[in-house]
């Protein structure tokens, strides 16, 4: 791939496994054909911490993370392993916005099984493989699908996301190569 | 979710406005967000949101009260509460009054998702039964005669009651009255609906080609019938007749129909056979034909012979209370006909619409309603979508004199003629003089023109 083609960078945001960071970077290329970076790491975002629900605001971090420049890279996937939500939503998996440059993937509650036990290291890099690949959709502006068997599926639980699968149904992926040949 | 929809989010906090757009903008819904549920009210007025997400706790007017005002202005418009004040209470309110869920904020994000999918449900059933519904009106139209006044509630008793019988029937009424409704809802209330329903306008045709529409034609029968043809009198066999403007037809044709009423037996041109007929006539007139057939001018036998039973339908103007539920039923038809969401009638324009004559009756009322859907910008049809319409004949209400009624008067008439005083004194019919004289005495002055 030369220089000049769209590159995506992954950001870790305060302390975050490596191996996340590389399964993430390994399946934007495999799945949707753009190469990735990992960035060096900013700081945990003590900034957008909410004392009265002790989560952290998705909104807040991605505001912030959005006044950054990034210049070589066309979308950042920001990484965190803290709680995260938006203000209607007792929390996310995930967030962007629609178009947007960055995107974040909390590993936060993608580490717990529906049992209350804690994932294997496969399933959490499958899950966050999923949110990424999901939020880096969004960014691309792709929307919702209604097809089960695509990454573009909104996944609401934990179950959902693990019914999900990785790659776009057919559709989304036009969608994708149509939006990427505009970039 | 299969469809799109458009949806408003109506609170006034900009961080939950800002989330909820968010999250519907991924789903490719087109979203719109207002701070209060006035903006919302306002919005509403230009675009026909689907769904509306309201805040129970906002200032001025709260989600509840919005609540009450779009279910009372926009049936169909689903409303979703939520709030982070939640109580059973409030709850059971909203959904009394017609709110489909109720959100407590912060929502886990698959709740939402599942009550997104309970609307799409609910929405496409909606959409179904608009359109089954649309279809059935199409379908039973016939039946669907609309009013709810005395006048037409003396005819829908009279629809049945004279549907029993195979007597012939004259529809007495103005033109675009709806004679041909009646007609069709009798026939259709008859043990005859099985058959056919046929309708000629007898005034839309000139003698000879009646006679041939109706009696039908040997081959040959006439320069021009290179094919035998039945006659509607024999196709519409088992079925109903009804011929409208039956005042215009020939004394010859009267003559030939009233032989086919007594005889139930026609023959073709150019034939010699007879054959039977068996048909019930409708016919209609907007004419006198009772003072006519006195006057000579329509055969009296014919009269009698068509005039068994007479129904007389109302003109619009003598029952003006109908007008609501036909301005309702039309925007309804003409809304599903166009695809444009016009679903309303300021209260004005209802006045107005009220206040007018309707010469043209419930035809014209349909015309008027069908032109200011098509050219209206908003959902709801003001006075200026009504601009087209002929002053009402009726002087305005209220104690005036006869010196101020000719002064608005003289004034309208010379503003529409550009003050030009040689024809507006013809209009008037009164000399120029007197028209000038007119004009000094009322103090008259020309409205200086503002310009393009």
């Amino acid at each position: 791939m030369s220089p000049t083609e769209p590159r995506i960078g992954v950001l870790p945001l305060g302390k975050v496994p490596e191996i996340v960071s590389k399964s993430i970077a390994a399946h934007i290329l495999g799945y949707l054909d753009l190469d990735a970076d990992i960035l060096p790491a900013l700081d945990d975002p003590s900034y957008a911490f909410d004392k009265r629900r002790l989560q952290y605001d998705a909104g807040a971090i991605l505001k912030s993370l959005e006044s950054e420049p990034f210049q070589d890279y066309i979308k950042v996937i920001g990484l965190l392993d803290v709680d995260i939500f938006v203000p209607i939503f007792t929390h996310v998996f995930g967030e962007a916005k629609q178009g947007g440059k960055c995107a974040l993937v909390s590993l936060y509650r993608l580490r717990k099984n529906l049992d209350g036990t804690i994932a294997s290291i496969p399933i959490l890099l499958e899950r966050t493989a999923k949110v990424a690949l999901h939020e880096s959709g969004h960014l691309l502006n792709l929307l919702h699908c209604m097809d089960e068997r695509c990454v573009m599926h909104f996944s609401g639980t934990l179950e959902d996301l693990d019914n999900t699968p990785l790659y776009l149904c057919r559709y989304c992926s036009t969608y994708l190569r149509d939006a990427l040949s505009r970039i | 979710m299969d469809e799109k929809m458009s949806i408003m989010i109506v609170d006034d906090e900009m961080i939950v406005r800002e989330s909820l757009f968010h999250w519907f903008e991924k789903s490719g819904h087109k979203v719109d967000t207002a701070s209060s549920g006035f903006e919302a009210l306002e919005k509403l007025e230009k675009f026909p949101f689907e769904l509306l997400f309201v805040d129970i706790k906002m200032p001025k007017m709260s989600g509840i009260e919005l609540l009450e005002k779009v279910k009372e202005e926009y049936p169909d418009t689903i409303v979703i509460i939520i709030t982070a004040y939640g109580s059973i209470d409030t709850a059971v309110k909203a959904m009394k009054l017609g709110a489909i869920d109720y959100l407590l904020k912060p929502f886990k994000p698959d709740h939402l998702s599942l009550v997104m999918e309970k609307i799409a449900h609910q929405h496409k059933l909606a959409s179904e039964y608009r359109y089954l519904k649309g279809r059935l009106e199409e379908i039973t139209r016939f039946d669907n005669i609309i009013g709810q006044s005395p006048e037409m509630e003396r005819v829908f008793q009279l629809i049945p009651e004279v549907a029993q019988t195979d007597s012939t029937i004259l529809i007495l009424g103005e033109t675009g009255t709806g004679k041909e409704l009646v007609a069709k809802a009798i026939h259709a209330k008859s043990h005859r609906s099985n058959g056919p329903f046929i309708a000629i306008n007898c005034g839309a045709m000139p003698d000879t080609l009646l006679e041939s529409e109706l009696f039908g034609h040997l081959k040959g029968a006439y320069t021009g019938a290179t094919h035998t043809r039945k006659g509607f009198l024999e196709v519409v066999s088992g079925g109903t007749l009804f011929l409208d403007e039956i005042g215009e037809i020939s004394p010859k044709m009267q003559v030939d129909l009233l032989r086919v009423l007594e005889e139930k037996k026609i023959t073709k041109l150019g034939d010699r056979a007879p054959v039977d007929v068996d048909f019930r006539l409708i016919s209609a007139t907007k004419r006198d034909l009772e003072k006519e057939a006195a006057e000579g001018n329509f055969r009296e036998d014919f009269f009698y012979r068509v005039n068994v039973i007479t129904i007389q339908v109302p003109p619009l103007r003598k029952r003006k209370g109908d007008i609501p539920l036909l301005v309702e039923h039309f925007l309804e038809k003409y809304s599903h006909e166009t695809t444009k969401r016009v679903d309303h009638v300021i209260p004005d324009a209802m006045k107005l619409l009220k206040s007018y004559d309707w010469p043209g009756n419930v035809r014209e009322l349909e015309n008027a309603i069908e032109r200011a859907v098509v050219l209206s910008k908003g959902r709801s049809l003001g006075v200026e979508d009504f601009s087209f319409l002929r002053p009402p004949s009726v002087l305005p209400s209220g104690t005036r004199s006869l010196r101020e009624i000719q002064k608005d008067y003289v004034r309208k008439i010379l503003e529409e003629y550009d003050w030009n005083v040689t024809q507006a004194s013809k209009i008037l019919d009164i000399n120029r003089v007197t028209l000038h004289k007119m004009i000094k005495r009322y103090e008259l002055q020309r409205t200086p023109s503002t310009g393009p």
